[in-house]
């Protein structure tokens, strides 16, 4: 008897690892669907974001297909933890890519972005976006089946750039960075936008990667007499301690972030500190009805608690998904990367139900659009200080 | 030593394998390699070249640290080594595959034999920090040398060719990984039959000792550096042909605790042990992804069980080094030793 149930046993699990090595798909039919799928952090350093992201695109899913899917093509999301390690999520790439006809997958990290482009290329069969806002990635030669939700980081400081040099022309800025892939991704590049904005960048200042003690770069800011401080490459700290400092010094200038710094609760993570902090944001917040916002509305609707902007982000991801899925069925066109890629490109004027302010259009690899938000600490909200500002 | 297999003869003696019963069970190892890239799919066979890269590179940390007994975190930054010469020597003069992995594992032996040098005087944690130092050293060389590596963007690798064939899937590399692999495992084996591997276990029992029997602690501390990094480097080579990008931040120095924690949890100084090791650090948390996926579970209780996945696996790990401090080969062993009987003595 109890060889019997341990042969059982035994052939169960030989006839499961079989079917799992051999990559057999899912028991539902596999047609009229459209496959995303995603390499999402949703443990390690980067899960605060991969958990905002993963409910973003499984919420949009979701709610098209309640609604009837996209010209009669149901939607599905695989989604598989990453743990923000490229090993991880190439992994969860081929797991995915190999037992599932996918047409849309969504990377963690420019690492995995850079990673999986020659195998992208080659598979010709999906196109990418995901949490990298990586300028390398906005060159559509390079990155043919990629894209980026939003501004790459060259163009987020670009924003902030135009913004200070409506605001302030000719002022003096501070570009702060990590020394990560990531701080030193917009500096060279944004010192030539600045100059072309007539406005001085009075210092570059690198900081090891999780510095602490920022001392001796509060003293060479303070000797700069820089009237902003473009923070990159951080998500909070050591920005908190810059903004101490400055204020017991009394130094006069404005502090701004960039994306991954700007969702509301890592600003107001800064307590008081964060009062008047400034930053470019591709999104609407969750909580914005400053205009109308159907989308945010219906958001709102399915959550009623604060989402943050990877939410937005994964939100806005799945619909230029569907999207470009629903362009390319409704032009009579195979789902193929080249397909794919063309409908992403003849998205113009496009209208985000108000995740981003003013309708988009996406030419190359990105969405250069943005808005500049200062937080207001009474609120504990971040309250919009420009108009959306497009760069050409 | 099991039944049936006296040795007669030094020759007996020094074999690697003794019997017949293991020479059958190697013979089905290598039937299930050759046969695995046909019946696997691409995710299985990118885990076997993963699984592969680190047993390499595994092996190549159980000579230092297992067998010669100097605690090293520098590992990875001996893969980058490895991985950046490969990436430069692929793109800068588009040499062949081999020997730009020979190139990137002898450049890498050269930076072992720097890092080495303080090994002489240092042991244990003071030895471990050192080579953390090292590896920082290497970080910023690997980020600030821009004419050679690329600064922070780093080097984007062309697939590896051989005879006009582009090794460009996980099936291809599997041919050209797994054979080196199994070389360099062999070649480590073989080592502790000589001279040199028997130096270096005599320097690990006891450094003095050794000096006192003859062995010169400066030379073969510096060679299980040397062949340490020469591995690290080959292992980061393949890395560099697998993921075919190579940054500064490739190599950072969790990885090295990575390998240091594998030849531990598989068990330090034994062969068997880095295998086992790598094999348990690269495919555990896959595993444990798969068994979450089995569950008839949705999407959101992925997301639930993702932190839930990385406590079983540290906990696993705690678990082997509490209830197995011998490591996973020390369990193969006892159950290689239950079957021997089997079934005359249950």
């Amino acid at each position: 008897m109890r060889r019997t149930v341990l042969k059982s046993l035994l052939a169960t699990a030989v006839m499961a690892a079989t079917a799992t090595m051999a990559g057999l798909p899912a028991a539902y039919a596999a047609d009229k669907e459209i496959v995303i799928g995603g390499s999402i952090p949703m443990s390690g350093v980067f899960a605060f974001a991969g958990i905002g992201i993963h409910a973003g695109i499984q919420d949009y899913v979701r709610m098209v297909n309640d609604a009837g899917g996209v010209e009669g093509y149901r939607l599905r999301y695989v989604p598989e933890d990453s743990a923000y390690a490229v090993d991880q999520s190439v992994a969860a790439f081929k797991k995915i890519t190999s037992q599932n006809k996918v047409n849309f997958y969504y990377g963690d990290s420019t690492a995995f972005s850079k990673t999986i482009n020659p195998e992208l290329e080659r598979a010709g069969s999906m196109i990418m976006s995901g949490a990298s806002f990586a300028t390398e990635l906005n060159d559509p030669e390079k990155f043919p089946f990629q894209f980026i939700a939003g501004p790459d980081y060259t163009q987020q400081f670009g924003i902030l750039l135009r913004y200070i040099a409506d605001e302030k022309p000719g002022a003096r800025v501070a570009f702060v960075y990590s020394d990560t892939e990531f701080g030193r991704d917009p500096i060279a590049s944004s010192r030539e936008v600045a100059q072309s904005l007539g406005l001085e960048v009075a210092i570059e200042i690198m900081t090891p990667p999780g510095a602490v003690d920022v001392s001796t770069e509060m003293a060479r800011l303070r000797r700069a007499r820089a009237d902003y401080t473009i923070f990159h490459g951080y998500i909070l700290g050591p920005i908190p301690e810059f903004i101490s400092q400055a204020r017991q010094l009394r130094l006069d200038t404005q502090f701004m972030g960039t994306f991954w710094t700007m969702d509301n609760s890592t600003v107001m993570q800064m307590g008081e500190l964060a009062d008047g902090f400034m930053g470019v944001m591709p999104y609407s917040y969750y909580y914005d009805d400053s205009t109308s916002a159907p989308m945010l509305d219906k958001i709102r609707e399915m959550r009623p608690e604060y989402q943050s902007v990877p939410y937005i982000q994964g939100f806005l991801s799945a619909m230029l998904y569907a999207e470009t899925a629903r362009r390319t069925i409704a032009a009579g066109q195979e789902m193929t990367a080249v397909n794919l890629k063309t409908a992403l490109n003849s998205i113009e004027n496009f209208d985000t139900g108000g995740l981003i302010g003013v309708p988009i259009t996406i030419s190359g690899n990105t969405i250069p659009v943005g808005r500049i938000y200062r937080a207001d600490i009474q609120a504990k909200r971040m309250v919009p200080a420009s108009d959306w500002i497009v760069l050409e | 030593m099991r039944i049936g297999t006296a040795r007669s003869s030094y020759r007996h003696d020094e074999a690697l394998f003794d019997s017949r019963t293991q020479y059958a069970w190697l013979a089905i190892l290598g039937v299930a390699l050759l046969g695995f890239p046909f019946v696997a799919d691409e995710y299985w066979l990118y885990l076997a070249c993963l699984v592969a890269i680190n047993i390499a590179s595994a092996t190549g940390l159980n000579i230092l640290t297992g067998y010669t007994g100097l605690v090293s975190l520098g590992q990875a930054a001996f893969m980058g080594i490895g991985a950046y010469t490969v990436a430069a020597f692929e793109q800068k003069f588009g040499t062949p595959v081999l020997l730009n992995l020979l190139a990137g594992g002898f450049v890498a032996m050269l930076g072992g034999l720097v890092v080495g040098l303080p090994s002489l005087r240092v042991k244990g944690l003071y030895l471990a920090i050192s080579t953390i130092a090292a590896s920082v050293v290497l970080h910023f060389v690997f980020a600030n040398w821009h004419s050679v590596t690329g600064g922070h963007s780093g080097i984007t690798v062309a697939p590896a060719e051989i005879l006009g064939i582009s090794f460009d899937t996980s099936f291809r590399l599997y041919w050209l990984f797994v054979p080196i692999t199994i070389m360099m495992v062999i070649g480590a084996a073989n080592l502790f039959r000589t001279r040199i591997g028997r130096a270096f276990i005599a320097i690990r029992d006891r450094d003095i000792s050794a000096e006192v029997l003859g062995i010169p602690l400066l030379r073969y501390k510096l060679l299980s550096f040397g062949l340490s990094s020469f591995y690290a480097g080959v292992a980061g080579g393949m890395w560099a042909y697998f993921f075919r990008v190579v940054t500064p931040e490739s190599f950072p120095l969790l990885m090295s605790i990575f390998f240091l924690a594998a030849i531990i949890v598989g068990g330090m100084g034994t062969i068997l042990g880095a295998i086992l090791g790598a094999i348990f650090m690269t495919m555990v948390p896959e595993a444990l992804k798969l068994i979450v996926g089995w569950l008839p579970l949705s999407t959101d209780a992925t997301l639930i069980l993702s932190p839930v996945r990385t406590i079983v696996f540290g906990a696993l790990i705690v678990g082997f080094l509490v209830f197995e401090p011998l490591g996973l080969q020390e369990i193969w062993r006892r159950i290689r030793r239950f079957f021997h009987l089997w079934p005359f003595r249950a």
